[in-house]
């Protein structure tokens, strides 16, 4: 034994580089295994044991803790609760455009009345009919948990009342617009509601809709929704049963044979389209990303320095690079063309589209007291024009518009630094006017409520004060008359001319600047189910969360085999 | 005896602190739980003030001032209440915590026991055989192994074992379709799901293990004990375990209580890698969601764990080695 100890004490030469060698084919063999993994090509494997009438979805994501909550107006809902209960009206976010839903028509006698009209044939999942006394009590019931009141209903209602199979909802004041928010409003069976003592914290474990699924199993890593057989428009719904797993990953997205997923995915074509011959994606514009300056520091009150900002940028570029081209840049308008094109006033030159140019960006500059010396834009005191961009951490494709806005800025003389707080730091920075420069997104859905929420004054509050939206503290009062003048009138074609109006103040008063389009990523499958929306047939957002799908639904239809 | 007063003191002291730090540093962070759930929606579209109105009173916004704040906290942590989670609003927070950690607990717990174990005694082995391939063979792929980092070697194992071989599922705790239960069949699929993320973790820590043992065994073959031992003729195996190895693991074990203290935390990225519903994936989730309560209980059952593991191995110590006793 004694030997044995001494022997290692003379390490010959011939065993370190025996050593050496052994780390060494290690080492290959591990990079071996890191570089064919480049290569190899991911593909689609359904679980075989899903039928072809079954729907799977990744609408519930990224969360392995599912709590079986359907109460639909939580913010931690499972996301199927918005299939089991239906709204009023169903809105296509992509143009505002309004689908009957359980209201089968409304209209507005005055700006200060809304009178629908319920569908009559709609039955509860547990049989019981729906009827106007289901909308007036969930109307109740938000006033009673404001907490629940995620859609405002009650910042314009003044009272509800019914009728028969009608019911009548009075305003505030002239809110013609209020519409679009009061017909989103989910609605709950008084029956079963009625006997929940505390809404605002209920989990609705067994939910009861009208919608087109009722809940099927239920576990911790993923639930199912089955096809509701007494659902009003069931003669529609080719959809028997909807799987959706607790977690997804993108590899996950990419490989587990999803009918519809909703995801941002580099490289969708040799990702999602080389997975299967079968998958298809559409991913039409859903909002405008833009700089929001903050308009009560300085310079930013002056209109030629966001002028010349506006014009210093090369859209195209920050487009390309922010969402790997898969976005177009945006108009200056606030509008989301091509989705809109029917709101957009024919006089504004190109769309609103402002296009890079250097000279003109300069007289703006100097307008207001810039003028370039060296590569440096200096203004009268002498000091270079400096300031911070604000965008959230992890928002990825708003980081990389902020430094592509940055580099061209740059081009000009114009110092920009970056800040990139956590998402609710940044909220909270936007919220409370701390910063100088935001990145952040505007526009979509309702135009008017676009709008309002972008210029009304209503949100104004001086910096350090917290508001909700008009983030960058617009005020003016020519566009505070626009949209007290738009909700007052039920008349189309002049809340048309108003619609021009103000986006003719963006265009020119430039309190925000639009850079691109915010993607909606739809990628679907049409393995099993066809009729996906698409740009040629946009009848709804493509999203799978929230009750647009509620829409698509009705229009899937089976693939059908071969000799069926 | 005044050893343990005086260590029990310095444990009061730490958690103490602890738990005051705890309090504090999630209200150092910008933004409030609201501002997290509003910039979540505020991706999608932007978000009206109303919703953000129905969304603070559903969340709430903390009241009061800072000490009135700390003092109900206290007072909270004493009774073990930590309120409701925002992030999993309206579930406690006590029952996300206590669906999580037997799934933390399993995992990883029962995985450092066996990388503890195994690595121990392949270090025995090594000092043992010190120049044979049965030495350097462990010894440098140990090594290796634990200078990835870790959720490297989680990703690459997912993507092959997962993605490409389709050996293995590649998410959660097990099968959505398999009903929970003492089944042979969900005991079996709870298993298949645990192989890649506990792989991981074996694979990762082994080296540190082995090394450790590997060199306190080796310095310990040099004592004369041993030399005497061996003069006397004892049986190889009997010097190795009972003499050397029995000595030279003092430092391992240290390490062996600590970790083991930490396990509670879980293990946050390779539980993300696999989607494994433990305590770390929570604690993951709570403090992007600036989830306070979530993230405070979890933080504090977590110190709470390492300290007590801490207290622990130094009375151990003191009972093991008399020398730190002075």
């Amino acid at each position: 034994m004694v030997t044995k100890l001494s022997k290692t004490d003379r390490v010959s030469g011939t065993h370190m580089f025996r050593r050496w060698r052994r780390a060494a084919v290690v080492a290959l063999a591990g990079a071996a295994v890191v570089l064919s993994g480049c290569s190899i090509q991911i593909t689609s494997q359904p679980d075989p044991s899903i039928g072809a009438d079954t729907m799977l979805i990744n609408a519930d994501k990224g969360n392995p803790f599912f709590t079986q909550n359907f109460n639909p107006y939580l913010t931690n809902t499972r996301t199927a609760s918005r299939w089991i209960y239906e709204p009023l009206i169903l809105m296509n976010n992509l143009d505002g455009s309004l689908n009957p839903w359980l209201a089968t028509e409304w209209e507005q006698p005055d700006a200060r009345t809304i009178v629908m009209t319920l569908r009559d044939d709609v039955t509860w999942s547990d049989g019981e009919k729906f009827t106007a006394d289901d909308v007036a009590f969930t109307f109740q019931m938000l006033k009673d948990n404001p907490s629940l009141d995620i859609k405002g209903a009650w910042q314009h209602l003044e009272t509800v009342e019914t009728d028969g199979d009608t019911v009548t909802l009075h305003l505030q004041g002239d809110d013609a617009p209020a519409l679009t928010i009061l017909g989103q409003t989910m609605i709950v069976p008084e029956h079963l509601w009625e006997d929940v003592k505390d809404p605002g914290t209920y989990r609705n474990e067994d939910p009861v809709g009208t919608g087109p699924f009722v809940l099927g199993n239920y576990n911790d890593q993923q639930y199912s929704v089955d096809k509701n057989p007494d659902y009003w428009q069931a003669d529609k719904i080719d959809i028997e049963h909807i799987i959706l797993p607790a977690t997804n990953s993108q590899l996950d997205t990419v490989s587990r044979g999803y009918d519809w997923s909703y995801s941002f995915i580099s490289d969708v074509e040799g990702t999602w389209g080389a997975a299967s011959p079968d998958n298809t994606w559409w991913f039409p514009p859903g909002g405008v990303i833009a700089l929001l300056p903050n308009l009560e520091v300085a310079p930013f009150d002056d209109v030629n320095v966001r002028r010349g900002i506006a014009l210093s940028l090369d859209r195209e570029e920050i487009a390309e690079t922010a969402s790997e081209g898969y976005m177009e840049p945006a108009g200056q308008t606030g509008l989301i063309l091509p989705n809109q094109e029917e709101y957009l006033d024919p006089e504004i030159p190109d769309q609103g589209m402002l296009t890079q140019d250097a000279d003109a960006a300069l007289a703006a500059f100097a307008e207001a007291g810039y003028t370039l010396e060296g590569d440096r834009l200096v203004g009268e005191d002498g000091e270079q024009l400096e300031f911070a961009i604000t965008t959230a951490n992890g928002y990825s494709d708003w980081t990389r518009a902020a430094q592509t806005v940055q580099r061209q800025l740059a081009e000009v003389g114009v110092k920009v630094s970056l800040k990139l707080p956590q998402p609710a730091g940044y909220q909270s920075a936007i919220s409370n006017g701390d910063f100088e420069m935001a990145i952040g997104g505007m526009g979509g859905g309702d135009v008017y409520q676009a709008y309002n929420n972008l210029l009304s004054s209503e949100f104004y509050v001086p910096s350090g004060e917290a508001t909700a939206n008009n983030f960058e503290r617009f005020r003016s009062e020519e566009a505070d008359a626009l949209l007290a003048e738009y909700r007052g009138t039920v008349d189309t074609a002049r809340q048309a001319e108003i619609v021009y109006e103000l986006q003719g103040i963006v265009y020119d008063q430039m309190p925000v600047i639009g850079l691109y389009y915010g993607g909606i990523w739809g990628l679907f499958s049409d393995a099993k189910f066809t009729g996906w929306p698409t740009a040629e047939d946009p009848y709804m957002i493509p999203q799978n969360y929230d009750n647009a799908p509620l829409m698509i639904f009705t229009r899937l239809e089976r693939v059908k085999e071969e000799g069926q | 005896m005044k050893y343990v007063f005086q260590k029990l003191g310095l444990f009061v002291l730490t958690l103490w602190a602890a738990i005051t730090l705890n309090f504090f540093l999630p209200r150092l962070m910008p933004g409030s739980p609201a501002d997290a759930a509003i910039a979540k929606l505020s991706q999608n579209g932007p978000v009206s003030d109303a919703t953000r109105a129905a969304i603070e009173a559903q969340l709430g916004v903390p009241t009061g001032s800072m000490w009135d704040q700390y003092v109900a906290y206290l007072g909270q942590v004493a009774r073990l209440d930590f309120g409701v989670s925002y992030t999993f609003y309206p579930q406690s927070v006590s029952s996300m915590v206590s669906t999580a950690l037997p799934y933390t607990i399993g995992l990883v717990g029962i995985v450092t026991i066996l990388a503890f174990v195994i690595g121990t005694l392949i270090g025995v082995a090594a000092a043992w055989r010190r120049g044979t391939w049965l030495d350097s063979l462990p010894t440098l792929t140990g090594s290796f192994l634990s200078t990835f980092p870790y959720f490297w070697t989680a990703l690459l194992l997912l993507f092959f074992f997962g993605y490409v071989l389709h050996w293995f599922p590649t998410t959660g705790a097990y099968s959505a379709t398999t009903t929970p239960g003492f089944t042979p069949e969900f005991i079996g699929d709870l298993l298949l799901h645990a192989i890649l993320p506990a792989l991981t973790i074996l694979l990762t820590s082994l080296g540190g293990w082995i090394i450790g043992m590997r060199n306190a065994m080796i310095n310990t073959l040099g004592e004369d004990y041993i030399t005497f031992a061996e003069a006397n003729g004892l049986r190889g195996r009997t010097i190795a375990l009972r003499y050397a190895a029995r000595n030279a693991i003092l430092p391992n074990l240290t390490g062996f209580g600590l970790t083991l203290g930490g396990v509670v935390g879980g293990s946050i990225l390779v539980e993300q890698v696999f989607g494994y519903p433990g305590i770390g994936y929570l604690l993951f989730n709570a403090v992007i969601g600036q989830d306070y309560p979530l993230m405070q209980a979890l933080f504090l059952m977590i110190t709470v764990s390492v300290l007590i593991a801490n207290f622990l191995v130094d009375i151990l110590y003191g009972v093991l080695d008399p020398r730190t006793r002075r």
